[in-house]
Parts: structure tokens; sequence; C-alpha cells
């Protein structure tokens, strides 16, 4: 019997990933209950305010600001169980490209955290933005949406494995991956607000940042890939 | 396949004899570069004032003038700690393709020039800041893009600190420089790619007056020997200290 393919290992990586969650429903409900505090805060924080400001050119911002720290929740649960039952030392006994290994995780961190995202938002307008018209081009927040989290997630994914064995690990991960996630927010906040806003000009912030922000994708992908045999060997 | 034999940097080659000389040159250099700021080159755009006036259509004063000197030590200073970056993360490649930890101890060397280098570029940069702009900071996408820089090269030594075991802690330093070396080419191209007017392309500007090229270029040199020296004391100062090190646990065994 000839050894499977890659693309079956990495199924099989990424089957086993989220037949867990279902299951445990450990980082979706955490996430899920953490990010509705987070509105919570924002409730607080705006209290007096939000009335009186436009919300709409703040929303992209604070959207984001609850992307980040939700998903740096996941992402430090997210080798916590490979880690405390030794999964990861028997992943890594199988004869496997190590960046299958990345890939998969990073496909199963992108879907917890778009299926967080498909909550969130609508919660986000429910609680902020309902006053408000919506803006014809609010839709196209999906775009800046997506390419941050694949970003987020692939950055987050590497950062959480080198985090995994270092001491105070959540820290450390907030610590590494807030720096190195911030050209990409910077361009999906600048997007998403334009997207909100949806003035007449939108295009002109809209698509320069996303193509920005993809490139910033592609090289760090590419780099975390490539990396990460090292990493996770170590 | 012929095995090729890796050179190691140690302490006490070649470069060491070159290290002290380099740092007195750099400092004579900089010292040089110093004084021609003042009396070398001429004000930007070869304004000398008395009273605010009108220049290329901007209200300028004389304080403006002599915070424009600034430029001279901000600008190769931000250069030095791209190219101590650059060493960093070369070191890190060469300690990921070789497993030397040699490799590790320069690479981390490097980053702690970096370190310094950056301080050097935050501080003149922000009294430029205040003095220019009447604010310590401001959101500007250089400014931005270099402050994620400082962050990175601290979160690099949060991280060595917190891993005891030497292998583990020189592979996860090597792949936090690579990735902290990606910012190196954003940061450059920020204000090609969002033009602002705080942070000027000077080739895209007119470039430089002479005097004003001949005053950085100075600077810029005088800067990199002050570089290379440290590098070289730094890492022999390390060196000595992990060999002290491991005659300890010799005589310990």
């Amino acid at each position: 019997m000839g050894r499977p393919s890659a693309f079956a290992q990495y199924k099989t990586l990424l089957a086993k990933d989220l037949r867990q969650e279902f299951r445990t429903r450990e980082m979706l409900t955490s996430m899920g209950i953490y990010a509705l505090l987070v509105i919570i805060v924002y409730g607080a924080a705006l209290a007096l305010t939000a009335r009186g400001i436009d919300i709409a050119n703040m929303g992209g911002g604070l959207l984001w600001v609850l992307i980040v720290f939700t998903s740096l929740l996941g992402l430090g649960r997210s080798f916590a169980h490979e880690k405390e039952q030794a999964c990861m030392d028997g992943i890594m006994l199988v004869p496997l490209d190590r960046s299958v290994i990345f890939l998969a995780k990073a496909t199963a961190n992108i879907l917890f955290m778009l299926a967080v995202e498909v909550i969130t938002v609508p919660l986000f307008y429910f609680f902020f933005m309902s006053g408000q018209p919506v803006a014809a081009t609010f839709f196209w927040v999906v775009a800046p949406l997506l390419v941050g989290t694949i970003g987020m997630a692939g950055i987050g994914t590497m950062l959480s494995t080198i985090t995994m064995n270092t001491r105070s690990r959540d820290v450390m991960l907030a610590i590494l991956f807030i720096p190195l996630i911030y050209p990409l927010l910077y361009a999906c906040v600048t997007a998403t607000t334009a997207a909100i806003a949806g003035t007449e000009f939108w295009t002109d912030f809209f698509v320069m940042p996303l193509v920005l922000a993809c490139g910033y994708d592609v090289v760090m992908l590419l780099v975390c890939w490539v990396l990460y045999d090292f990493v996770v060997s170590a | 396949m012929v095995e090729k034999k890796v050179r190691i940097p140690e302490a006490g080659q070649w470069p060491d004899k070159l290290a002290l000389p380099a740092l007195a040159a750099g400092a004579v250099l900089t010292t040089v570069g110093f004084l021609m700021a003042f009396l070398f080159a001429a004000p930007v755009n070869g304004a000398a004032l008395d009273t605010p006036e009108l220049v290329n259509g901007v209200m300028v004063t004389h304080q403006q003038l002599i915070s424009q000197k600034i430029f001279y030590f901000h600008m190769p200073v931000a250069i030095v700690s791209f190219v101590m970056l650059i060493f960093s993360a070369y070191y890190g490649i060469r300690f990921l393709t070789t497993r030397e930890q040699r490799f590790d101890t320069c690479s981390r060397v490097a980053m702690e020039l970096t370190l310094l280098f950056v301080i050097f570029t935050m501080v003149t940069g922000d009294l430029w800041t205040r003095f220019e702009w009447g604010v310590w900071w401001t959101w500007e996408p250089r400014l931005t893009t270099y402050l994620i820089l400082m962050l990175i090269v601290i979160a690099y030594f949060v991280m060595r600190n917190s891993i005891d075991d030497p292998e583990r802690r020189a592979t996860y330093a090597s792949v936090i420089s690579l990735i902290a070396f990606v910012d190196v080419p954003i940061c450059f191209m920020i204000t090609r790619l969002i033009p602002s007017s705080v942070h000027p392309v000077i080739a895209r500007e007119g470039g430089m007056t002479p005097d004003m090229a001949a005053t950085v270029l100075v600077v810029m040199i005088g800067m990199m020997l002050v570089a290379f020296g440290l590098y070289r004391l730094r890492f022999r100062e390390a060196r000595l200290a992990e060999r002290l090190q491991a005659l300890k646990d010799q005589l310990e065994d």
C-alpha cells in the first residue's frame, strides 16, 4: 500500500480538528461568549457618546478590535489540547510533510474564526448600527473580513505553535501576534470602514488597502509555510 | 557530495582587530558629521532666516531650520537599524540551515544592536515630531510601521527569555527574526505606497544638495562603523561568557 497523498493527510488532520470541536464545542463557545462580552464592554464604553458620534465611521475599527481579541483567545487554545494530551507527539511520528500540519491547522482556525464572525458581525450590527440606514456597499465588508481572517489565522497558527512551548504562553502569543498582524489590521480596518461608510469615493479607500492586505497575506503565509517545519520540529 | 566546511564566527578572529579602530573611526566621523550638519550643510532649500518667512510656500522659522539638522542623524541611524536587522535575519537563516548555536549568538547580538539603533531612531524622530509638528506622536504610516518593528524586536527578546531549551530558543528566535525582516521592506516602501507629506521620498523630491548628501554620507559611514565595532565587541563578550559557562559546567561534572 502506498503512502496517502498530502491532500488525504490534510483532510484527515482537518477532519480531526473539526470533529474534536464538534464534540467538545470548546473553542466556539468560549470565543462566542468572549465576543459577546467585548460587545457589552463597548456598550459601556460608548454608553454616553454613541448617540453623539457617527458610529458608521468607527464601526470598522470597533469590529476589528473585537475580531482581533476573539481570535487571540481562539488561537491560544488551538494547540493547548494538542500539548496537554501529547497529541502533537503522535502527529509528529507520522511520516508527513510538516507544512501539511500547518495548512490543516490554519484551515481549522480560519473556519472557527469565520464561524465566530458569522455570529458576531450581525450582533455588532444589532447592538450598535441598527439605528442607521445601511450603506449600499455594506456587504463588501465580507472581502476585508475574509482576507483579514485568512492572514490572522495563518500568522496565528505559526505563533501559537511557537508559544505553545514557552512560559506564560497566552501573554507571549499576544505580544507576538499583535505587532505581526498590524499591517494587515490597518489595511483591513481601512477597507471595512470605507465599505461601511459607503461614501461617494469609497472605492479609493477600499481597493488599495485590500490589495495590500492580500499581498501581506501571501507573503506571510509563504514565510510561515516555509518556516513551519523548523518550528514544529524544534 | 563533498561536505562543505562551515566557517563559524568566533571571538578573536580577524574582525576583532578592526573593532576598536572601527569604533574610534566611527566616533570621529559621527562627530565630524555633527559639526558638518551645523557648520557646512546649508539650511534646507538654502534658506537662512532671522524672522519667519515663506519658503516654497511654507512658513518657515529659524527654530525649524535648526531642528531640520535632526535629519542628518535620524536617517542614517534608521538605515543602520535596518542593516542590523538584515544581518540578524541572515544569521537566522544560517542557524536554521546549519543548526550551529554560534549563528544564533550572532543573530541575537545583531538584534540587540537593531534594538539600540531603533531606539536612537525613535528618540531623534520624536524630537523632530515634537518641534516640527507640535505633537509627541502621530499615526503616520511610517511612524506606525516603525513602531511595529520596534515592538517585534522587543517581543523577540521577551520570547527568548521565556524559553529554557537553547536549541528550541535558537530555532524560534531565528524564525521570529526572519518574520521581523518582512517588516523592513514594508517600512521602507510605505512612504512610496501611501504618500504622506511628512516623510519625504528624497529621490522623488529632487534629491539632496551635494553638501547635504556629503553630511548624510559622513554620518552614515560613521554610524555603520560604530555599529560594526559594537557588534564585534558585544559578540566577543557574549562568546567569552558562553565559553566561561561551558568551562564551569565541565568543572561541575
